[in-house]
C-alpha cells in the first residue's frame, strides 16, 4: 500500500476492484465503514456480487479479465471531460515529457515488437532530450508528441459503449461509477483504489495496476490522505516476506537479484551497478536508486562479512546468478519436464492446492528424490504421494515433514500490507518437536556448512563451496542454542562493521550507509527499525499528533517510518496541502511537518516521485515489457473475442513450451472459470481446513452459478456438479444465487463458474481443488499465473 | 430489563462470522458437523442451536430495487427479552434475569423443551452431546436447554460477538444511547431505504438487542404487534399445576423431572381437548 489501513477512512470515494475486502480482508471495512459513515462513497466492481457489494453504494459488475476496459473508459470519460487534478498532472506526473517521434501504436501493437520472440524492443519508448540531457516538456499540454495528448488518443476507444460491450457493465451503470470516481479530481475530494489477487493473477496483471496508477495520478489522488494504490495483501506477513525477496528476481529490499540472460548481463558488481543503478540530469529529480550501490554493498557485507573486500567485489561472484526465470510455474515446468533439481524444501506453502494446474505440480513432485514440508500440519503436498489417483508404490520421493511453529509461538516482526513492521513475542512454547523457520533454516545451514567442512577438511573435491563457507552467520547468542530473533532484526537494520565479526553502533536509517565496506545491511528498506534507540516496531504508542490516524510511535513503517509514500505529492509546489482538510504534510517555511516526508529538500526544490529517475509520476511507463500504456487483450482462455484490437491475448505473453495442448476452446468450454477466497477459509486451506469452527461454516468445496445457467443445466442450489476445463475435472456442490448474472458481451449472454480454492483431498475438511482446472500461463513482467479467468463447463453430477 | 443492550446494525453488517467464531471460542461451544445443504447463501448450519449461540444468517439477494440489490445478512442470538415467554414457562425456574439478562442454570435445567416451544424466535436448543472446553470444564450437558447468556457467564465486559466486530455492525452499551444511536442511524437510511426501521424497543416488553434493519421487520420473518407479546400461560399453568404435583414423587431426578414433564403436558392437553 502506498497508504495504510487506517488511512483509508479519509477517502470520500472507495474503489474497490479486483478485491472482495470485506470477505478476505475483513478488518479493512472498520475503515471503509469508518470513510462511509463520514460520507464517503463505496464502490465495489466485481464480476459477483458479493459481501463487499452488499455494503457499497454502488455496484458494477464486469466480466472477469476486463479491469483495464474498465478503468481506461473511466481515464477517457475524465480526459474527454478535463475532469483532471491539472496542476498535479502538469507538474507531478509525466503527461507533458515529449515523446521519441518512432515511437507508435498500431491495432494492439506497440512499436518495437517482434512477433517471432512475442517481444518488444522498448528503445523507441523514451522521452526526447534536450541537449543537458533532461526529457523535453510542454506543459501546456498541446504538443502532439506529449504523453498527455498520446494517452487521450490511446484512451479515446475506451467509449462507454464499447466499455460495456466488452465489460458486460450497463452503460448506464459505468457512467455512474465514471461520474463518481472523476468527482475526486478536485484537489480536496480524494479517491482510493484497493485491489488484490483479482487485479494481478492475469496475463494483463501488471498492466490492471498501470491502469489504476493513471486513473490515481490524473486525479491527483496520490501522496495524498485517503488516496494511493492499495494493494491488499493476502497473508499476515506476505508485505515483510516480499520485501526480504521471496521472489526470484529481487534481493532483499527490492535490489535486483543478478542475471545472466536478456541483454544485459550482471557478470561482476560494476556491470550489475552499470546495468541497475539508474541516472538522472534533471537537478529537480531526486533519483534515490541513485544509492543501490551502498545498499548491494551493505547487503554483500551482511552476507559475508569480512571475506567481503572491494578487491573481491564484496563477494559478489559468490551469489547466484540467473541464467533464466525462476518464477513458480518455470520452476514446475522445468521440474516435470525432468531436471537436475533433485530435492525441494516447501515451508509453509501447499502448491497441490494453490498451484496452477496444480494436478500437474503434484506429478512434478515425483520427480524429486526428497522433499521436505516444513508446515503446521500436513498438506496436500505432503501427502501428494497419496493423492487420489496416484500409486504410492511407483513414486521414489522420499518426503518429510516437519513440525512448525505457528505465528504466535515465536517471536519476530509481521509487516502488514500498510508496511508497518509490527513486533511480536511468543505467546506459547511450540507443541511437541515442532521448532520455528529461524530455527530450522540455522541449523539447516550450519549443518550444511559442517559437510562442506568436513570434506573440504578431507580433501575431497567440492564443487563451489565459497557461498557456503564464506558465508557471515551469526545469530545464535553466546550459551544460547537457539537463535535469537533480535540478532537478525539488527542485522537487517544494519550496523557499523568493525573488523573480525565486531558489530559497531546501529545504524541510524539507510542515509548512514556506504559503498566502502564500513557499513552492513541486511535489508535498506528496513534500516531505521531496530537502531540505537532500540527496537521500534516493539513500540507501541497511541499517541496522534498528526491527528490523521498516523500513528508514528506505533510500531515503525519502512521506509524511514512514513506513513504515505509519496507524500510530497499531496502539497503543491510551495508546500502547502491540496487538501488542507485532511493534510498529509506541509512546508511551514523552514521544516517539513506531518508525517515524514520523502526527502528534506524545501518546498519546490524537488519532484515527489522520489523513486523514479523522472522524478515524476509515470502515465507512460518506459520499463514495462508489454507496453508504456495499458491495453486491452483477452485471457489466454476467453469466451469472446478482443474489440479494441486484433491481438487475442497479450502480444508480449509466450506461452510455457510444456504446456502446449493444455489450452481449451470455448467451443467445447463455453463458460468463463474464476476463482476467489472465503472469510471463513485461509488460502490453501491447511491453517484453516483443520479448524472445526470453521469448518462448520463452510465445510464442503463450492462453485456459485447462476439461476438462469443453472435452469440451463437442470441444477438445483446444493446439487453436485462436475466442472471441468481442458486440465481436468472435478466434482463439487453448486450454490445457485442471483448475485451471479450471466452478462451481455458483445452482443451475447456469457455465464461464469465462480469457485473457492481453498479445498484439497486432505485435512478435517476436503473436497476438489479447484486449481485441477486451471491454467500455466502468466503476466509477461511477472509470471503471475492466469488464475482468474479461464475455460470450463459445467454439468450435473 | 438490563441496562445495557446490544445493537445490531445490518446495514453494517460484513457476513464475516466472525462472531459466530468468537461466540464458540469464548463460550468453549463445539464446532457443529455440517455439509454443505443447499441453504440460502452461505447460512451454516441451519440455524441456531444448543451448540451455536451466536448465529448469521445470509438472505437471498433483494433485487426488487434493480439499482440497488440489497443482500442482507442478518447477525442473529437470544434477544434477551424484557418479559420472556422462556422464563415465564419453564417448570423449574431454570431461566432467569442474571444483570437483566436471560440466563440458563443448567443445575436447574431438566431439558423439558418447553422454553424451546415457547421462545418465538427459536433460540434455545436441546443438546444431543455433553461437551467440555479446553479447560475440561462441562459447558455442554447432554439432554438439557442452552442458548446466549450475554458472556455473563464466561464474564467478559463486552461480550465476544461485539469486540470482534470489525465493522461497528454489532455494538453494546447501555440501553437509551443504544436506542438513540438506532434511532439516528436509521433516520440516515432511510435516504437509500424508506421502509427502514429498528427492531425491538417494545416488543416483549422490549428487547436487549435493538437491530437496525433495511426494511420492515416483517420482511425479516421478525414478529410484531400481537405476535410479539409475552404468550397466554394459560395452557401452561395447567402444565405446571400438574407438573408441580407430579413432581414430588421425582426425588429431584432430572430424568423423572422430565418424565413428569412430559406427562404433565400430555394430560394438560387432553383436558383442553376435553
Amino acid at each position: 500500500m502506498t497508504n495504510h489501513w487506517i488511512d483509508i477512512q479519509h477517502a470520500d470515494v472507495v474503489m474497490i476492484i479486483g478485491s472482495n475486502a470485506a470477505e478476505n480482508h475483513p478488518i479493512s471495512f472498520k475503515w471503509v465503514q469508518r470513510a462511509r459513515d463520514k460520507g464517503g462513497k463505496l464502490i465495489s466492481v466485481d464480476p459477483r456480487f458479493t459481501r463487499t457489494s452488499s455494503l457499497a453504494d454502488l455496484y458494477a459488475p464486469i466480466r472477469p479479465g476486463t479491469d483495464i476496459v474498465f478503468i481506461n473508459g473511466i481515464i477517457n470519460y475524465a480526459l474527454q471531460n478535463d475532469l483532471i487534478q491539472k496542476e498535479y498532472v502538469v507538474k507531478y506526473t509525466n503527461a507533458a515529457y515529449l515523446i521519441d517521434p518512432g515511437f507508435a501504436f498500431n491495432d494492439g501493437i506497440f512499436s518495437g515488437y517482434n512477433p517471432a520472440e512475442r517481444k518488444y524492443d522498448k528503445k523507441t519508448w523514451k522521452y526526447q532530450l534536450d541537449a543537458d540531457g533532461i526529457p523535453l516538456k510542454d506543459e501546456s499540454l498541446q504538443n502532439p508528441q506529449c504523453v498527455y495528448q498520446l494517452l487521450k488518443k490511446h484512451m479515446s476507444r475506451y467509449t462507454p459503449e464499447k466499455v460495456s460491450a466488452a465489460t458486460g457493465c450497463p452503460v448506464d451503470t459505468f457512467k455512474k461509477v465514471a461520474e463518481l470516481y472523476t468527482s475526486t479530481h478536485k484537489p480536496d475530494r480524494v479517491a482510493t483504489i484497493l485491489y488484490a489477487m483479482g487485479a494481478t493473477q492475469h496475463t494483463i496483471g501488471v498492466q490492471n495496476i498501470r491502469s489504476y496508477v493513471i486513473l490515481q495520478l490524473l486525479m491527483g489522488n496520490i501522496g495524498l490522505a485517503g488516496g494511493g494504490i492499495n494493494a491488499l495483501r493476502g497473508e499476515s506477513n506476505v508485505q515483510g516476506s516480499t520485501d526480504h525477496a521471496i521472489l526470484w528476481h529481487i534481493l532483499p529490499g527490492y535490489l535486483d537479484a543478478p542475471k545472466v540472460f536478456g541483454p544485459k548481463k550482471d557478470t561482476d558488481l560494476k556491470t550489475w551497478i552499470a546495468n541497475n543503478t539508474p541516472t538522472t540530469k534533471d537537478p529537480m529529480s531526486v533519483n534515490w536508486w541513485q544509492n543501490k550501490p551502498k545498499y548491494m554493498i551493505s547487503l554483500l557485507k551482511a552476507w559475508f562479512g569480512d571475506n567481503a573486500t572491494k578487491e573481491n567485489d564484496f563477494g559478489f561472484d559468490w551469489l547466484p546468478k540467473a541464467s533464466k526465470p525462476h518464477s513458480h510455474v518455470h520452476i514446475y515446468e522445468e521440474l516435470y519436464a525432468g531436471s537436475k533439481i533433485e530435492g525441494a524444501i516447501l515451508m509453509g506453502t501447499n502448491p497441490v492446492v494453490g498451484g496452477p494446474n496444480s494436478m500437474k505440480e503434484a506429478r512434478s513432485l515425483e520427480k524429486l528424490n526428497w522433499l521436505v514440508c516444513a508446515d503446521l500440519w500436513e498438506t496436500e503436498t505432503s501427502i501428494f504421494w497419496k493423492r487420489p489417483g496416484a500409486n504410492p508404490k511407483t513414486i521414489k520421493t522420499e518426503v518429510f515433514l516437519l513440525p512448525m511453529a505457528s505465528s504466535v509461538e515465536k517471536e519476530g516482526s509481521v509487516s502488514n500490507s500498510g508496511r508497518w513492521a509490527q513486533w511480536r513475542y511468543k505467546a506459547q512454547n511450540p507443541p511437541g518437536e515442532a521448532i520455528t523457520d529461524l530455527d530450522f533454516i540455522d541449523r539447516l545451514f550450519r549443518a550444511v556448512r559442517k559437510l562442506y567442512e568436513d570434506d573440504v577438511k578431507a580433501g575431497k573435491k567440492v564443487a563451489n563451496p565459497d557461498p557456503i563457507l564464506k558465508a557471515y552467520w551469526n545469530f545464535t547468542p553466546e550459551g544460547h542454542h537457539e537463535p535469537d530473533p533480535h540478532m537478525v532484526a539488527k542485522e537487517i537494520n544494519g550496523f557499523e562493521w568493525k573488523k573480525n565479526g565486531e558489530h559497531g553502533d546501529q545504524i541510524e536509517n539507510f542515509t548512514k550507509l556506504t559503498d566502502d565496506g564500513k557499513t552492513v545491511c541486511g535489508n535498506w528498506l528496513y534500516s531505521g527499525s531496530y537502531n540505537e534507540d532500540g527496537n521500534n516496531m516493539a513500540r507501541r504508542s497511541k499517541k496522534d499528533k498528526t491527528r490523521m490516524g498516523m500513528y508514528h510511535g506505533w510500531a515503525w513503517a519502512w521506509p524511514m517510518n512514513r506513513r504515505i509514500i509519496y507524500n510530497r505529492a499531496s502539497v503543491n509546489m510551495k508546500g502547502e496541502p491540496w487538501n488542507p482538510k485532511k493534510p498529509v504534510i506541509w512546508w511551514d517555511g523552514d521544516e517539513w511537518k506531518g508525517d515524514v516526508p520523502d526527502g528534506p529538500a524545501p518546498a519546490g526544490e524537488k519532484l515527489p516521485f522520489i523513486m523514479l529517475p523522472e522524478g515524476v509520476g509515470r502515465l507512460f511507463a518506459p520499463t514495462l515489457n508489454d507496453g508504456p500504456f495499458p491495453e486491452h487483450y483477452e485471457a489466454v482462455e476467453s469466451v469472446t473475442r478482443n474489440i479494441f484490437n486484433s491481438q487475442q491475448y497479450n502480444p508480449a505473453v509466450s506461452l510455457y513450451p510444456g504446456t502446449q495442448g493444455e489450452f481449451g476452446t470455448s467451443a467445447r468450454f463455453p463458460y468463463i472459470g474464476t476463482s476467489y477466497r472465503v472469510t471463513e477459509h485461509w488460502q490453501a486451506g491447511a491453517m484453516t481446513r483443520n479448524l472445526p469452527w470453521l469448518d462448520e461454516l463452510v465445510p464442503d468445496m463450492f462453485c456459485e452459478i447462476s439461476p438462469s445457467l443453472a435452469a440451463k443445466k437442470g441444477i438445483k442450489n446444493g446439487d453436485k456438479v462436475i466442472i471441468s476445463s481442458q486440465r481436468g475435472s472435478i466434482e463439487t456442490y453448486a450454490l445457485v444465487t442471483e448475485r451471479v448474472q450471466p452478462l451481455k458481451v458483445n452482443g451475447q449472454m456469457v455465464e461464469m463458474v465462480g469457485m473457492v480454492w481453498h479445498f484439497g483431498y486432505g485435512g478435517h475438511a476436503s473436497g476438489s481443488s479447484c486449481n485441477f482446472l486451471t491454467p500455466q500461463c502468466g503476466d509477461p513482467n511477472t509470471f503471475i499465473p492466469e488464475f482468474k479467468v479461464f475455460l470450463v463447463d459445467i454439468r450435473k453430477a | 430489563m438490563s441496562e445495557k443492550a446490544f445493537l445490531v446494525d445490518i446495514s453494517k453488517c460484513q457476513g464475516c462470522r466472525g462472531c459466530q467464531v468468537a461466540c464458540k471460542q469464548w463460550n468453549g461451544l463445539p464446532g457443529e458437523k455440517t455439509t454443505f445443504f443447499g441453504g440460502p447463501e452461505y447460512t451454516n448450519p441451519a440455524n441456531l442451536s444448543a451448540l451455536t449461540w451466536n448465529h448469521v444468517v445470509f438472505y437471498p439477494l433483494d433485487k426488487s430495487n434493480p439499482e440497488r440489490p440489497v443482500w442482507n445478512i442478518k447477525h442473529t442470538k437470544c434477544y434477551h427479552c424484557a418479559e420472556a415467554n422462556c422464563i415465564a414457562v419453564c417448570p423449574q425456574m431454570a431461566i432467569s434475569k442474571v444483570d437483566g439478562w436471560t440466563v440458563i442454570d443448567q443445575e436447574k435445567c431438566i431439558g423439558c423443551g418447553a422454553c424451546v416451544s415457547a421462545c418465538v424466535y427459536k433460540v434455545p436448543g436441546l443438546s444431543e452431546i455433553n461437551h467440555k472446553n479446553d479447560m475440561g470444564q462441562l459447558i455442554i450437558h447432554r439432554g438439557k436447554s442452552h442458548k446466549c447468556n450475554a458472556c455473563t457467564l464466561n464474564k467478559r465486559d463486552i461480550p465476544a460477538c461485539v469486540s470482534t466486530c470489525p465493522s461497528g455492525a454489532l455494538q453494546f452499551g447501555h440501553r437509551q444511547a443504544i436506542i438513540k444511536k438506532a434511532l439516528k442511524r436509521v433516520k440516515e437510511l432511510k435516504k437509500d431505504f424508506p421502509n427502514a426501521s429498528v427492531y425491538g424497543l417494545d416488543e416483549f416488553g422490549g428487547l436487549g438487542v435493538i437491530t437496525v434493519l433495511r426494511d420492515k421487520p416483517e420482511k425479516y420473518g421478525l414478529p410484531v404487534g400481537k405476535d410479539a407479546q409475552k404468550i397466554d400461560l394459560s395452557q401452561f399453568d395447567s402444565i405446571n399445576s400438574i407438573y408441580h404435583t407430579l413432581s414430588v414423587f421425582t426425588m429431584g431426578i432430572p430424568y423423572l423431572q422430565k418424565k413428569a414433564y412430559t406427562v404433565a403436558k400430555a394430560l394438560a392437553g387432553a383436558g383442553k381437548k376435553a
